[in-house]
């Protein structure tokens, strides 16, 4: 494991980040986590420097865990970025847009099979982006080419505020029960909002 | 003797094989099936990725190939297909440096064709030209007609060797491969 950051180490970040949010000093989106934080340095525990890490809008954790230090990621949070954190010297890309991040991440495994290269791709998304076209099709084309890279499956059950089994009309989700060898699935339940800290802010 | 269109452009991606790091991926380059993929024949058969019919995943994985170092060219053989990786180029690619404070300037080639509508005119979805509208849409990559035959081995030698941190798109015309 790249860092030796604890559970706590990760809520007091966010816990910083969202007293900052709620005190209007962030004039931008910030989405965080909570309630995923040992499952979240269990999967870290085998990503290696090398590795590439990619992240959607939430990706707070994915950064503290890769080695981005404390300060330099919460000063880059305060000037705004949040919502697509890239840090090339640390292999971090986060993209804020719905599937934005699968398709890069299967070109960087790609050409990191091309070069006979051992860094692995981790490609991190929400349950209501695995259940799109371009999730089966990213996941599909890595899978038959045997491309270096994993996918992690984060299932709040929300995507904003929608319902995600509701609007898909399925009780259960594709790799909800799956066993499928470049999937790692699991569920979660935060206590903040999709965006901001849950307080109303006067900007 | 004078230069043909066709010609220019199959020297041209044979000029960019010779570079190890350009890689070309799209549907229809290592089998046959469109006008350019003849420009591709005497490239060697490793440096073709044929991609599945997707044409966001084929973007977003030439972005990601772009991000590990190589400079992948990315093929569509029209702009009507082009469209459906919007995503990618204007969302993403066009956006990298802007969201890594510099840090992330990947070099992309992407050829793509204004559909030709002699002798046979293939109707409304496989014919247009939208080069001023991604020219609004992009600030960070360079959109170029190819109206000429002399206009072509340049341009592809600037999208090779730039070092403005801009990708290219190359805009070909399909009409020009028998004509000019």
């Amino acid at each position: 494991m790249i860092t030796q950051l604890k559970a706590q180490d990760l809520i007091d970040f966010e816990t910083e980040i969202a007293g900052f949010f709620n005190a209007a000093q962030i004039r931008a989106p910030i989405h965080l986590y909570s309630g995923n934080e040992e499952e979240m340095i269990g999967i870290f525990q085998d990503i290696r420097a090398e590795d590439w890490v990619l992240c959607s809008w939430r990706s707070h954790y994915q950064c503290l865990l890769k080695g981005v230090p404390r300060e330099q990621l919460k000063a880059e949070i305060m000037a705004g970025r949040s919502i697509s954190l890239c840090f090339p010297e640390y292999r971090v890309f986060s993209s804020a847009i719905v599937t934005g991040v699968l398709p890069i991440a299967v070109g960087i495994a790609l050409a990191i099979q091309r070069a006979g290269g051992s860094e692995r791709v981790h490609c991190f998304m929400g349950e209501m982006t695995s259940e799109t076209g371009s999730a089966h099709e990213c996941i599909k084309y890595a899978t038959n080419h045997s491309l270096p890279i994993r996918f992690i499956v984060e299932d709040n059950g929300k995507s904003v505020c929608t319902d995600t089994r509701q609007t898909w009309n399925s009780p259960v989700l594709t790799y909800e029960n799956s066993s499928h060898p470049l999937v790692h699935y699991y569920k979660y339940e935060t206590k903040y909002p999709h965006a901001g800290a849950g307080a109303r802010v006067q900007f | 003797m004078a230069m043909k269109y066709f010609d220019e452009l199959k020297r041209s991606m044979e000029f960019l094989a010779a570079d190890p790091r350009t890689l070309f991926l799209g549907q229809a380059v290592a089998y046959p099936g469109t006008a350019m993929s003849n420009t591709l024949k005497e490239i060697d058969p490793r440096r073709l990725i044929e991609l599945p019919v997707d044409e966001d995943l084929q973007m977003g994985m030439t972005n990601g190939l772009a991000l590990a170092g190589l400079v992948p060219v990315s093929i569509f053989p029209r702009w009507n297909f082009l469209l459906l990786a919007v995503n990618q180029i204007v969302n993403h690619l066009d956006k990298f440096p802007d969201m890594s404070n510099g840090g992330y300037q990947p070099k992309v080639i992407i050829r793509t064709g204004i559909g030709s509508v002699r002798p046979l005119h293939p109707q409304h979805q496989h014919v247009g030209d939208y080069t001023d509208a991604f020219r609004l849409m992009c600030r960070r990559i360079e959109i170029i007609r190819l109206e000429e035959p002399h206009d072509i081995f340049p341009a592809y030698e600037k999208a090779l060797h730039r070092s403005d941190g801009l990708s290219t798109l190359l805009v070909e015309y399909g009409d020009y491969y028998n004509e000019k």
